[in-house]
């Protein structure tokens, strides 16, 4: 792009300020904001709402002393758990969202039949066939990893599907003129080019699993990060409670940071060529 | 001594020389294709001859890319048959190679340079095929750009990545759907010349669709002229203008500017008639 500015000051630092500066100053809203929490939470004293520092300061205690009395740590046997459940589900969801996005981009007429089901399915909320899942699965791990993978399949098959469609007719034309054979052509042309849009899929999938993963454990659970929350609000434990929900907060953070770097270097070609 | 006989046989052991002169590389007869009940192709016949240069022009819409989809088996026409080195065409042949018109779409985009011109070699080590592209991107001046994306280069310089993709493949056809109508007329003239070079050092025949009557003189060693919608060859134009030519000194001929002419003439008669 074609920005005519005074010599001196960069286009970029005009705009928005140099990464430091943006750094900086997205760190300082952040802050700003959790002093007026902790400000309000220090005037206006209420027993559920605790002050920002005191929550933080009590991560470490959720983390590694069960709030039951027991002596195992939470971090091992309920935000590893949780972990390990939700990728399980998100990656069985992702891989047959692919799977089946993929036939229906490249097959017309399965796109054409099935679309009034795919639309009416993936309009149900996921969270509404909670119900389905525990009486097919019963309670425990295999019901919440069907029930993200379920949740997550949608995002990703309907990405998939439109990304695998709007290949251009050329690259199919050059995959054939070229003779790759149609593993070649579909892992070497059809994928990649579906990419941006597959992962498009992923991210808002990601967002479904951790709302899923937190839902699956509100009901019928022995642990996990979804179960602690629940256990701590009922015991009215509303500091641990509090706690727990950061952690879920930043947890979820985390996870859509790792994808945006896996997608970020997956997809640097594709920043480059819209340019 | 075998000649040319009713049994002509398909032995890859026959003295092919022999046969050099009288054996088409690419047949085409009475070609025809329709979309529903459009017809596009009206019946075309034509050979290629082992290291022709042969264009193919004719008025825009009138199914020149259709023609040259048949000729490559990406598509079966209606009727009408098409063989290469004596086969009958039912897809994509093994020593067939085409260079799209449209060169950001034919270069995946995920693809470096080298890449994009390594990903269709089958049979070779990755240090062979790695020889062969940088033999085929030096061919076609672009030595030194392998490990550059096709979005960092211009027009131009894709499409010659494009063709330096189909000159490592090594066809002994190619095939070119205007090539050069997006690009700017210095580097269309700058292609041009290179295509010809390229011809006159690989020997690779050649079948080049185009819109453009001086640029379908100034390559080939014959112009087929082909009518409006649907399709019929109007007349097959011998340029007889020896190698190498020059865009300057060659279009000055007088046998240039008048095969030009000729060939702009059928095509305007098309139009006409088209108008009429």
């Amino acid at each position: 792009m074609a920005v005519t500015v005074a010599v001196t000051v960069p286009a970029a630092a005009r705009r928005h300020g140099g990464p430091l500066v943006r750094i900086l100053l997205s760190v300082g809203v952040l802050v700003v904001l959790v002093v007026l929490w902790q400000l309000a939470t220090m005037t206006w004293k209420s027993p559920f709402f605790p002050e920002p520092l005191r929550i933080f300061a009590n991560i470490p205690k959720v983390l590694t002393v069960d709030s039951a009395g027991g002596s195992t740590s939470p971090f091992f046997t309920d935000v590893l758990a949780s972990i390990g459940r939700m990728l399980a589900g998100y990656v069985l969801g992702c891989a047959w969202g692919v799977a089946a996005g993929s036939v229906l981009g490249r097959w017309r007429a399965a796109r054409d039949y099935t679309s009034p089901i795919v639309e009416f399915l993936r309009s149900v909320p996921a969270t509404a066939v909670l119900p389905i899942f525990i009486l097919l699965f019963g309670l425990g791990q295999g019901m919440q990893i069907a029930f993200i993978a379920w949740g997550v399949s949608w995002f990703v098959l309907i990405n998939t599907a439109s990304g695998v469609a709007s290949i251009h007719k050329t690259l199919i034309d050059v995959g054939r003129a070229f003779r790759l054979s149609p593993a070649k052509q579909f892992f070497g042309l059809v994928l990649p080019s579906a990419a941006p849009k597959i992962f498009a899929g992923l991210r808002i999938g990601l967002t479904a699993a951790m709302i899923l993963i937190v839902t699956s454990e509100f009901l019928g659970a022995t642990n996990g990060i979804g179960f602690q929350l629940i256990q701590t609000q009922r015991r009215f434990q509303l500091v641990d409670m509090w706690s727990w929900m950061l952690v879920i907060a930043i947890l979820g953070y985390l996870l859509n940071t790792v994808l945006e770097l896996i997608e970020a270097r997956a997809l640097r070609w594709h920043a480059g060529s819209r340019r | 001594m075998p000649g040319p006989a009713d049994d002509f046989p398909h032995d890859d052991n026959l003295d092919t020389e022999y046969f050099m002169t009288d054996t088409p590389l690419l047949q085409v007869t009475d070609l025809t294709h329709s979309y529903g009940s459009h017809l596009i192709l009206g019946g075309i016949s034509f050979d290629v001859m082992p290291g022709e240069f042969v264009s193919i022009v004719g008025p825009s819409g009138a199914g020149k890319t259709t023609l040259l989809r048949a000729l490559s088996g990406l598509m079966m026409p209606s009727g009408g048959s098409v063989r290469f080195d004596g086969e009958p065409v039912t897809g994509v042949p093994a020593a067939m190679a085409m260079v799209f018109q449209d060169y950001s779409r034919s270069l995946p985009p995920w693809l470096s340079v080298e890449k994009n011109v390594t990903f269709p070699l089958t049979g070779l080590s990755k240090a062979e095929a790695r020889d062969r592209a940088h033999e085929s991107l030096a061919a076609v001046g672009l030595l030194g750009h392998e490990s550059k994306y096709p979005w960092e280069l211009s027009g131009g310089m894709q499409q010659r990545v494009a063709i330096a993709r189909a000159l490592a493949y090594r066809p002994r056809l190619l095939l070119m759907d205007e090539p050069f109508a997006s690009v700017d007329a210095q580097t269309r003239a700058d292609l041009e010349d290179l295509v010809l070079n390229l011809k006159q050092q690989f020997d690779i025949t050649t079948v080049f669709v185009t819109h453009d009557i001086e640029e379908s003189v100034y390559l080939a060693d014959r112009v087929l002229v082909l009518s409006k919608s649907p399709a019929l060859l109007v007349e097959a134009i011998d340029v007889p203008i020896p190698m190498p030519r020059d865009q300057i000194t060659t279009k000055e001929l007088d046998e240039f500017v008048h095969l030009r002419g000729r060939v702009a003439r059928l095509i305007r008669a098309q139009s006409d008639s088209a108008a009429a």
